[in-house]
């Protein structure tokens, strides 16, 4: 990961001039994309299809808000799936107990998420490395404890039950299966525009730089801490979306939404796409849910399976696939490049 | 996928790229046309540490499914049953459950999940309507709560309210025969743990009003040791302990009580212990334990239920489970249902299902009903007994009685404010 | 909460024997385990995630050898060498390949081996649960101690975990092998360019560490049943141990991993609903209070 992540920051200044420009290509293609995901229902019947990318979106915002944090900023956090947890019970809870509209429930999730992450960030961030992963896994766990001890609260064990209602606002109900595709595919569109901002913004140089040396950072006049926590909190809003689209699918919040396995996956994702690029992390989740969902099909022997890909990965490719694709698609064009006089 | 693209890969790959996704992903996502076969989806759990509840309610369903297809099938079609493994994840058993009815044709569903993930199958079934019936999960909430009621979704598996009233009733008569005040109790710290325990006190208190709950253990769910329990139930000295651990926990629990000997310092009440699976694992069995049953083809001590539980065993070279019996009764039910709707319309086969009575091996009297206001069942052996450390090990079982349950439960109902 | 309880039971003797030996019981097993951990840490740099899979293996392999031979003491032997030799090639074969490579592809090949493990289990030895049962020389009634409660058994296997414990701390510290170990933790190159194979020296460590891994579940086969997927809820709490200890340090996992046995033991009696939670709250403190663990190294 280094000497790739020590090549891309040589290409910083090559895209800083090119911002302006990036920018509106970005905001082109994720236009482009949305259309493209927004008129599939009416060009494939499937409705597997359909929920196939309900929880791409769900998935996918949550691996690539944990990128922001393991490929930009160098830190490895094992308890990434906490506010994934946090946004299906937030939103679940809200909706169930007070029947306000969708959009409010979904903001005051929101809110409720830069709390929480505020507070458990300002611990967090201070420790360094493998210890930071600790922590984070620490407090997952006692959250995670919290749900299933909270009975009165959360349900415990059996979660949120009884379904989530969910009132038609400015004419979108999301009960209606169309409706909530569409809405999962704006979310996660406009999610991973976002992302992609505060990853080509200053501040996600500064992120970078953070993460190749936070020394320097810290001598140049940056307030390491400050950043860290800064990226800490945008990264858990994301996952908090990923949430409350996964409680809108299945209707409910259980505990095992904030159990260590969600932040285990959100990492096993990443690894599988590749952290250096932006888009690794969305290729990796459509990689294991097809891998899941075609496995399961097949044998009850799943983690065999599961298990040697990854082995394949982590030994035979050493990286993720988009690293792999990207790194081959620049030898190909740098050998091309060295027989041209 | 392709929003950005990294300065490098064409544009021209990644439309390959994701041309290749497309078929790749299409292919199993083809809707099939209507089959001569009936599908039944079920996801269950196959896989980690409750592995068993899958395994041993696969094979329950696919001996009677055998027979049914024997016999000609539900209304001429022949059953084909899709099991497939949720890991015991909610979100996975919503997604496979909506992937079998959606994409695999399945028309009815079963629902071979625990806790959690029957919650969200049940969504699931509110959702597309389809058929459902709950073939493991024991949560009472699931069918007594009239905000979880939907039309089409049924359950075919014994309740926790059930077994503690039959449970307060036994363990009072023998409280009051042998004087025991002081209890203790151990269970897992979940709902159905939770709510177990609290609804058998709460029945052996109406019945021995003398009893004293002096000490209360709280266990995570799949704890690998009890020691501290052990500890702190032989320092509060009770004359008698009830617990609901289940399956390995069970025993493990039995095995390290076991060398405390607190075996013989108490009286020990634990609901799931008269269960194959625990039963034939547990090395040094104490005696005497006083159990519910879970399944023993003992009892009820029919024909029937001996011929089944060796027709099980012949078959699998295992004892049936718990689990075991309530899915095959899903597929009893079903079996009869549709011969009285004469159709596999799942909105007719519910019609028929509400009521219904049939002849069952696991009958107290030789029959089961889908009691039609709940949509549970009703009528299934349940009684209580002590154990011995071989076969038949629980050699007699004293018989719960339906009318005081269906009192009981009415009460139960309405103080928490379900009716 | 409930204190009371907690007050009345440290006033008494015959309670706290009993609780502070059921503490050293929960604890003395987690030793065993969470040092093999802290092993492999302290010189491979490795946090070996598949390592309650050989915790798993330990138990399995004891069940099966006592089903054969009927003999305590064979089980236990099966149960430690069957686990080291796995160690051996699971080092060697798989993670000799993912040093000095980044932290996240070393715990996704554990990661795939604790999938593949806990499925391999599945099929040799059935998704049921099983139990190896006691062996009749420990089916004695307990002692009685100040009026606590103690069965031998337990008083065997804290014996053991002692044992293993006083021959790691003085082998690693006194002897040759023990210096060699340290100095390759310290510095690999330096050693390897002495002319030491520090790839054996790695395979053993690891073999080493599966092998006190094995040992903890051969031991704990006669009293916790046996289901694939066991060794997981121990890596946990070994985690937690090495944590609170400090990553790398054996005496940290020693008294870690009793911390975490009191914690629980007396926990149960004043916080009976929030045990496990007593546990990541202690592991979060210690974590902010002193980030390397009680009796870890500060980092460079």
């Amino acid at each position: 990961m280094t000497e790739l992540q020590a090549g891309q920051a040589a290409a910083v200044p090559r895209i800083e001039t090119q911002s302006q420009r990036t920018r509106y290509r970005d905001l082109l293609i994720a236009l482009a994309a949305f259309v493209v995901l927004a008129s599939l229902p009416m060009f494939f019947g499937s409705k597997a299809l359909l929920d196939f990318v309900i929880r791409c979106s769900a998935f996918g915002l949550f691996a690539t808000s944990l990128n922001l944090l393991v490929g930009y900023t160098g830190m490895i956090s094992f308890g990434h799936g906490m506010f994934f947890g946090l946004g299906a019970y937030g939103f679940g809870l809200i909706m169930q107990r007070t029947g306000v509209p969708v959009p409010v429930a979904f903001v005051a999730t929101l809110v409720i998420t830069t709390v929480v992450a505020t507070a458990i960030g300002a611990i967090c961030v201070r420790l360094k490395e493998i210890y930071f992963a600790f922590v984070t896994l620490a407090f997952q766990m006692l959250i995670h404890s919290t749900i299933l001890s909270w009975a009165s609260l959360t349900g415990g064990d059996q979660g949120l039950r009884g379904g989530i209602k969910r009132p038609v606002f400015l004419g979108i109900d999301l009960s209606n299966h169309v409706h909530l595709y569409i809405t999962s595919c704006a979310l996660l569109v406009i999610g991973l525009l976002l992302m992609r901002q505060i990853a080509q913004s200053p501040f996600g140089y500064t992120l970078r730089m953070i993460r190749d040396n936070a020394n320097r950072a810290s001598f140049i006049g940056i307030d390491v801490w400050r950043a860290k926590l800064t990226i800490f909190v945008l990264a858990a809003l994301f996952a908090s979306t990923g949430g409350i689209i996964m409680a809108l699918f299945v209707s409910g919040a259980y505990p095992e939404f904030a159990y260590w396995t969600i932040s285990g996956e959100g990492i096993f994702i990443n690894m599988l796409g590749g952290v250096t690029t932006f888009l690794g992390p969305m290729v990796g989740t459509v990689l294991l849910l097809t891998l899941n969902d075609t496995v399961t099909r097949l044998t009850e022997y799943y983690g065999i399976v599961l298990g040697i890909v990854i082995l394949f990965f982590a030994v035979g490719l050493r990286k993720g696939l988009m690293d792999f694709v990207v790194e081959w698609f620049a030898q190909r064009r740098d050998g091309a490049g060295e027989r041209a006089p | 996928m392709t929003r950005t693209r990294k300065p490098g890969v064409s544009r021209r790959a990644t439309l390959a790229m994701m041309g290749a996704g497309a078929v790749t992903f299409a292919t199993p996502w083809v809707a099939r046309a209507q089959a001569k076969t009936i599908k039944i989806g079920m996801p269950t759990i196959l896989s980690g540490r409750v592995a068993q509840l899958g395994t041993s309610s696969r094979n329950g369903v696919m001996l009677e499914v055998e027979k049914v297809n024997a016999a000609g099938g539900l209304a001429g079609r022949q059953i084909e049953m899709v099991i497939r493994d949720s890991k015991g994840q909610p979100q996975e058993a919503a997604r496979v459950a909506r992937e079998l009815v959606n994409t695999d044709g399945c028309e009815l569903l079963f629902d071979g999940e625990a806790s959690s993930g029957s919650f969200a199958v049940h969504e699931v079934a509110r959702d597309l309507g389809v058929l459902c019936i709950h073939t493991c999960s024991e949560a009472s909430s699931l069918t007594a709560d009239p905000k979880q009621h939907i039309p089409n979704a049924f359950r075919s598996v014994r309740q926790g309210i059930h077994d503690s009233i039959v449970g307060g009733s036994y363990a009072a008569a023998i409280s009051k025969a042998k004087g025991l005040k002081k209890w203790a109790t151990c269970s897992p710290d979940y709902a159905y743990g939770r709510d177990t325990t609290g609804e058998f006190t709460l029945y052996l208190k109406r019945f021995a009003p003398d009893v004293e709950i002096i000490s209360e253990s709280w266990p995570k769910l799949f704890q690998p040791d009890y020691t501290e329990v052990v500890t702190k139930i032989l320092q509060a000295k009770p004359q008698a302990l009830y617990s609901c651990l289940w399956g390995g926990d069970l025993t493990s629990y039995i095995d390290q009580a076991n060398i405390y000997a607190m075996f013989s310092a108490m009286e020990v009440f634990a609901v799931n212990m008269a269960d194959y699976t625990a039963l034939t694992v547990v090395k040094n069995l104490p005696k005497g334990i006083h159990s519910g049953n879970r399944y023993i083809k003992t009892y009820p001590a029919t024909a029937e239920n001996a011929a089944w539980g060796d027709a099980y065993k012949a078959k699998y070279n295992e004892y049936p489970t718990n689990w075991s019996w309530q899915n095959a009764t899903a597929v009893m039910l079903l079996s009869e249902a549709v011969k009285k709707a004469n159709s596999t319309d799942g909105k007719k086969i519910a019609d028929a299902l509400r009521g219904l009575t049939i002849k069952c091996p696991f009958g107290a009297d030789g029959t089961v009903t889908m009691r039609a206001e709940d949509q549970t069942l009703v009528g299934y052996a349940i009684g209580w007994g002590t154990t011995i450390p071989q076969e038949p090990y629980v050699p007699e079982v004293k018989a719960g009685d339906w009318k005081t349950i269906f009192e009981l439960e009415a009460e139960w109902k309405k103080s928490k404010g379900y009716t | 909460m409930d204190l009371d309880a907690l007050t009345g039971c440290l006033a008494s003797s015959a309670c706290l024997v009993t609780q502070t030996t059921s503490g050293f019981i929960i604890g003395m097993l987690l030793f065993l385990v969470a040092v093999g951990l802290t092993l492999i840490f302290g010189v491979l740099k490795v946090v070996n995630f598949s390592h309650g899979a050989f915790y798993m293996f330990g138990a399995y392999f004891a069940m099966t050898a006592y089903q054969f031979t009927g003999s305590f003491a064979l089980a236990m032997l099966c149960g430690a060498v069957g686990t080291a030799l796995l160690g051996l090639v699971f080092e060697r074969v798989f993670m000799s390949r993912v040093y000095g490579r980044d932290v996240l592809m070393q715990l996704l090949v554990c990661y795939a081996f604790v999938l593949i493990f806990d499925d391999v289990v599945r099929m040799i030895w059935g998704p049921e649960f099983k139990s190896m049962g006691m062996p009749a020389a420990f089916q004695v009634m307990p002692l009685f101690i100040a009026g606590g409660v103690v069965p031998p058994y337990y008083l065997l296997l804290i014996g053991v975990a002692l044992t293993m414990a006083l021959i790691l701390g003085l082998g690693l510290a006194r002897t040759k092998i023990g210096k060699v170990i340290r100095a390759a933790a310290h510095n690999p190159g330096m050693v390897s360019a002495l002319g030491i194979n520090t790839g054996l020296i790695y395979g053993g460590v690891f073999a080493l560490g599966g092998m006190l891994a094995g040992l903890a579940g051969a031991l704990a086969a006669p009293v916790r049943s046996l289901t694939p997927g066991m060794g997981f809820s121990v890596l946990i709490e070994s985690f937690i141990v090495t944590v609170i200890g400090g990553m790398g340090s054996i005496l940290g996992a020693l008294i870690g991993a009793l911390l975490i046995g009191m914690i629980r033991s007396f926990g149960s009696l004043g916080f009976p609903l929030f045990t496990e939670g007593l546990m990541y709250l202690f592991m979060v403190i210690v974590l902010v209070a002193r980030p390397t663990g009680l009796f870890g190294k500060e980092v460079a």
